[in-house]
């Protein structure tokens, strides 16, 4: 069996890219979806390891996108929406050109953060989602980690992380359940 | 890339197993198998009929980098034994009985169950499942609801206008796809079907095509085509109606279209035009996004206006090997596809009130079980966060995101490698997956945990079982 | 278990029994001539008994029915019905789930149906489907017509080639004869054409259709295969496709019959898609008494004739071309599906109403069929259902057959269109079918055309797939009473099959797995092989799935009926 330690990524971050202005929060359009490294992981079984962890939990940015951010392959960021925030390692898209849009592969860090809503089509809004970057210290949890801090299903503590759920809308909670 | 070694150190080869991934299910794949007793024919070290008792597989030919990592899977991860939630919350070894007795009570006295999955397991499994559910009047739904769901609505609206795989690869001379990655997401698709094989009139292969990917981002699969359109990410209905006018000998007003300019686009839709058969491929880059199925009618709608001139054919780009034959199962045994509600004592189907994520997101469902499918992995944290306050039963064959959500665990095998069963390719040719080796001791068949369910359920409820056990 | 049915009037056309009063006496499933005293007594004093009936040719199982399914939930919301005693909630009207399949015609007193389109890729599907309809026995016609290795064949005129190529298809995917549909149409619709008339070749294969149906007349004569070649031929629903429609008739007229379970060579399917005149829908008129005419003349020959009931419908078939033509007209939803090297097919939904003139002529057409040819042996009822009408429909066909009164309502009060008097001539005939008549063509003779010789008849020894009727035969007019002959025949008194009761009262009672029936023809392993290995190299390149994976395993028939046939050598 061999794991890949990481996904193979370009390396060609110029940090001194000439159109690029430093800035600590970028607006950016979330996308999610799968690639190879992601199923190849999910489907293999090796969801509990680091190996799943940079397959899943890494937002592809475009280059330039990074410069501005000022961060490195596998540096960490973290990413907020409306419906939550998460803390995920950085890297180069293998898809550049995409300014102002980011990946995030499917799976339970990309969960977190994307919408729920699914204007009575059944299928959630994946794609497309409104977000902002920015860098950060934390590392990015490992999946049974961040399961347990998210869902909080068998530890009720209150913790204070950057892995958690944006307050639970009400609008759509059927009302004759207490 | 890292040179690895042919493996050369196997006992048996099993031939023409069918690949349990994507919805290409090719079925060619041969599984080099080390150890164990052959149970069956033997001929020139190839496995003609049965299969190996006790022996693992420890290659792979023909797979792509998906297929092979799922087949030569990860064992340490591997569910290999019973398992419940105790007060602590740990998940706790138990022993087949005490958890089936468990998780029928749960479904028993359910009240809204969901029976979420289905569609990385085979037909013989849903019947159990289908059977079970219109007992309890529980809501059966598969991944169709969180991939191709609109697709199917946009069936209903527009039109199925569809082929076999094989006609592709004998005539298409044009092939595009479309929010799609396939290099990524179905490997082999380009390879097998589409693009490269040589067909009956397509003797050259990748030379007699043109390969068009249309996606907002610079894929993989954007890098292998002759012509990649990139239009802007959520423009996805406004181009394809674009595309539409043109057909139509419309002219257009705007000089760029999401992110097009409108010469492209008469280009585009002239030599789709002068194509002799041309094969649109679709996937999640148009359910996923804001316009949802309405992308996929005009997309649907392009490809019958164009049958007015040459011959355009689609497919949907299918994800799990099996969820097309969950949607086929569900249909034929009940007439609606998927997200199919059977609390009433007849089937109901409503888009947007009887699938899982409009059911999670209202907090409904009392009891979930989850089998051959990752919630954990794949709804929106907001469906999911309904998870915690509920039970949840899985049967699945790896520890994953969703074990952390679970009550109760029921190790299942391996369809395709461990068990045999039916499935639906995305185009709706069925294959009949064999089993190569046996199971780990002490898990059992989806089909077996599903109809022990069934049975101590029907019990419970006090109905003679009908079904014999297997 | 022992049963006697008591006193019933019995119409069994093969034995020549004409409304007898009789008891009919049957023990383990078969028909006997004597029960002990045990037996068990249906009493069903001069009610109408008739064997079970046969559906000659109908879609109820196949990738083509799930996505009318798929994509018609309107269709599925039509006929809900919930779970109820022993039977599982029902769904759909015209495209019903497969339960509701079973349940429906059982309730009609049916035993068996022929599902007239099995793409041989897709077969297991088609399997699965049967495997998942109770209470009848289906046997699939699996599709040849547009098949390149047929048309290869039969460009060649390699007869024993081709004969040994069906045989061990129709073991590889469990069908029971030969179905041709729009035969080179299909594979031109590959290229998104079609073919007009039997001249008119396939694009690069180069063979026409009269080649191919002659050639695989040839094939099935060869074999001596229990059923003839079942055929729908080109141009289906042109105006003026009358002419193509005896010219493939007379294709068949030399060929001998090798067989000796059916009468015919040739069965002509939904034949009232195939008599037009006319040269475009503004001319367009009835053709049928020429159509008619022939079939009258030729004993060869037999018909269903895929009546027009006049109700929404979803229309379904493997004429491709022809469905996207409909898709043009009606602008409803299209649905398509290539299959590669085999077939084409297409689903249109379908509002057939009697206020368009159009619609209201092919129903005249339809029932100027049933009128006009004389023989009962060479016309069968059906409404290709779905696609000219639900099969749920057939007792309100019957009703239309006996009541000349009825048909003339219909006419005078416009519940069709004034132009059925001007372009078809149903006003003028006065036939009126009798209950000997509706059992012939409802029973005995589709039995007689597929070569089932266990069932349509109530002789010894023959399988107890008997129907009771709530009708008084000596007591009815049918001619007044087309109401409750329409309610009657839709829900029998008794649907009895294997000697179990199914259908008591027009419900449901006991629900039973259906069987699969198809052909096994032996002799000709040799051949067979021989043939196998020569295509085999064509078959891995061209299919997209293995060989060993293209069959229908066992598994897939859980109870199969196999007819055996010995090659060449006319059946008893």
């Amino acid at each position: 069996m061999t794991y890949v330690d990481k996904p193979t990524v370009p390396n060609v971050v110029k940090f001194d890219e000439p159109t690029a202005t430093k800035r600590n929060k970028l607006e950016v359009m979330l996308n999610t979806g799968s690639d190879i490294y992601q199923g190849a992981c999910k489907k293999r079984g090796s969801t509990l390891k680091d190996e799943y962890r940079h397959a899943s939990g890494t937002a592809y940015l475009d280059p330039k996108d990074m410069a501005k951010l000022g961060v490195k392959n596998w540096d960490t960021a973290l990413v907020k929406t409306n419906w939550g925030e998460v803390v995920v390692y950085t890297a180069h898209s293998r898809d550049a050109p995409h300014e102002g849009q980011i990946f995030i592969c499917k799976g339970p860090w990309a969960n977190v953060i994307v919408s729920p809503e699914t204007y009575c089509c059944c299928d959630p809004t994946y794609k497309g989602v409104p977000a902002s970057i920015e860098k950060t210290d934390e590392d990015p949890l490992l999946m049974a980690d961040l399961m347990a801090e998210v869902y909080k299903k068998y530890d009720k503590h209150e913790t204070v992380t950057a892995n958690k759920l944006g307050k639970k809308p009400d609008n759509n909670v059927c009302h004759y359940r207490s | 890339m890292v040179y690895e070694e042919p493996i050369t150190d196997y006992d048996y080869k099993v031939e023409n197993c069918t690949c349990a991934f994507c919805g290409c299910n090719c079925d060619d794949l041969v599984y080099l198998v080390k150890g164990g007793e052959v149970k069956g024919e033997l001929k020139d070290g190839v496995v003609v009929s049965g299969y190996v008792d006790g022996g693992h597989v420890v290659g792979c030919r023909h797979a792509c980098r998906l297929g092979a990592s799922k087949v030569m899977e990860d064992m340490d991860q591997r569910l290999l034994v019973p398992m419940i939630r105790d007060e602590k919350g740990n998940l706790v070894e138990t022993d087949w009985d005490t958890a089936l007795d468990k998780a029928a009570q749960l479904i028993a006295h359910a009240v809204r169950p969901v029976f979420y999955g289905w569609s990385e397991t085979s037909i013989e499994t849903m019947h159990y499942g289908l059977e079970l559910g219109e007992l309890v009047g529980a809501v059966l739904d598969n991944q169709a609801t969180i991939c191709h769901g609109p697709s199917l609505q946009a069936v209903q609206n527009a039109g199925y206008p569809v082929m076999t795989l094989g006609e592709t690869k004998n005539r298409a001379d044009m092939v595009v796809y479309t929010g799609n990655n396939a290099m990524n997401s179905h490997p082999r698709h380009l390879a097998r079907y589409s693009t490269f094989p040589r067909g009956y009139f397509r003797k050259r292969g990748r030379f007699d095509r043109t390969l068009v990917t249309m996606d907002p981002r610079y894929t993989d699969t954007a890098k292998m085509s002759d012509i990649w359109v990139g239009f802007e990410q959520n423009g996805d209905y406004e181009f394809y109606n674009a595309m539409r006018a043109v057909l139509r000998g419309k002219k257009l007003e705007k000089d760029i279209i999401s992110g097009i300019p409108k010469e492209d686009i008469e280009d585009l839709v002239e030599s789709m035009k002068q194509a002799q058969f041309g094969a649109l491929f679709f996937g999640l880059g148009l359910t996923h996004t804001l316009s949802k199925q309405r992308n996929i009618d005009i997309a649907i709608n392009l490809i019958q206006d164009l049958n007015k001139f040459t011959k355009w054919n689609l497919i949907p780009m299918r994800g799990h090997f099996n969820v097309n034959g969950f949607n086929i199962f569900m249909a034929l045994e009940q007439g609606f596809p998927y997200g199919v509600d059977f609390a009433r004592g007849y089937p109901r189907y409503m888009n947007g009130e009887t699938n899982t994520i409009d059911l999670l997101t209202r907090e409904e469902p009392d009891v979930f079980m989850v089998i051959a499918a990752d919630p954990g992995a794949h709804f929106p944290s907001g469906a999911n966060r309904h998870l915690a306050n509920i039970p949840v039963i899985q049967i699945d064959i790896h520890w994953g995101p969703s074990t952390e959500l679970a009550d109760i665990v029921l190790p299942g095998s391996f369809i395709a490698v461990e068990a045999a069963g039916t499935s639906y390719r995305m185009d709706g040719v069925p294959i009949y997956m064999k089993k190569a080796v046996s199971k780990p001791k002490n898990t059992r068949d989806d089909e077996w945990i599903v109809n022990e369910l069934l049975k101590r359920v029907q019990k419970i409820k006090g109905i003679k079982p009908e079904v014999a056990s297997k | 278990m022992e049963y006697i049915l008591k006193n019933g009037i019995v119409y069994d056309p093969t034995n020549k029994i004409d409304g007898e009063k009789k008891d009919v006496l049957f023990k383990d499933g078969k028909i006997v001539d004597s029960v002990s005293n045990d037996a068990k007594v249906i009493d069903v004093t001069d009610k109408l008994v008739m064997a079970a009936g046969v559906d000659p040719h109908s879609h109820i199982a196949g990738p083509k029915l799930v996505v009318g399914r798929l994509y018609r939930p309107e269709d599925s919301r039509r006929g809900i019905v919930p779970k109820k005693g022993v039977t599982r909630a029902e769904t759909g009207f015209s495209v019903p789930s497969c339960p509701a399949t079973g349940y429906r015609y059982s309730r009609m007193g049916y035993g068996t149906v022929v599902e007239a389109a099995m793409p041989p890729l897709e077969a297991k599907h088609t399997h699965e489907e049967i495997n998942a309809i109770p209470n009848i026995d289906v046997a699939p016609l699996p599709l040849f017509g547009n098949n390149w290795f047929i048309l290869e064949y039969a460009k060649e005129n390699k007869i024993d080639d081709l004969a040994a190529f069906i045989s061990y298809w129709l073991r590889l995917v469990k069908g029971y004869g030969i179905k041709l549909v729009n035969p080179c149409g299909g594979e031109a619709w590959g290229w998104g054409m079609n073919v007009h008339g039997l001249d008119d070749p396939a694009p690069y294969f180069d063979v026409t259709s009269r080649e191919v149906i002659t050639a695989l007349s040839k094939a099935n004569e060869k074999l001596g295969l229990p059923h003839s070649i079942h055929l729908h031929p080109n141009d289906l629903g042109h105006p003026g496709n009358s002419r193509t429609t005896i010219e493939s008739m007379k294709l068949i007229k030399d060929i001998a019959k090798n067989s000796a379970v059916r009468d015919q060579t040739v069965h002509m399917t939904h034949i009232q898609y195939h008599s037009y005149g006319g040269t475009n829908w503004r001319d367009f008129v009835s053709n049928a008494p020429d159509v008619a005419d022939f079939i009258n003349k030729n004993d060869y020959v037999t018909c269903d004739v895929g009546q027009i009931t006049l109700d929404e419908t979803t229309t379904m078939t493997a004429d491709g071309p022809m469905e996207f033509d409909l898709h043009q007209l009606n602008g409803l939803k299209w649905a398509n599906k290539d299959i590669e090297l085999e077939t084409a097919s297409g689903i249109v939904p379908f509002i057939y109403s009697g206020r368009n003139s159009v619609h209201s002529v092919q129903w005249a057409i339809g029932l100027e069929m049933f009128l006009l040819i004389n023989n009962p042996w060479q016309v069968f009822l059906t409404t290709d259902s779905p696609n000219a009408g639900p099969f749920i429909r057939y007792p309100r066909v019957i009703s239309w057959l006996m009541s000349n009164k009825r048909r003339t309502e219909m006419i005078e009060n416009r519940e069709v269109h004034k132009a059925v008097e001007k372009k078809s001539a149903l006003a003028t005939i006065d036939r009126e079918y009798d209950f000997n008549e509706i059992a012939t063509i409802s029973r005995s003779a589709p039995a007689r055309a597929y070569g089932f010789t266990d069932r349509g008849h109530l002789g010894i020894g023959a399988k107890a797939d008997i129907a009771v009727y709530n009708i008084k035969p000596n007591e009815i007019d049918p001619s007044l009473e087309y109401e409750a002959i329409e309610k009657h025949f839709g829900l029998a008194a008794y649907t009895i099959k294997d000697g179990e009761v199914l259908v008591k009262d027009g419900e449901v009672v006991k629900v039973v797995p259906s069987h699969t029936i198809w052909t096994n023809v032996k002799g000709l392993e040799s051949q067979e092989n021989a043939v196998i290995d020569s295509i085999m190299p064509a078959f891995n390149k061209y299919y997209t799935i293995k060989f060993e994976n293209y069959k229908v395993h066992d598994n897939y028939i859980p109870n199969p009926i196999e007819v055996k046939v010995k090659a060449g050598q006319a059946a008893k």
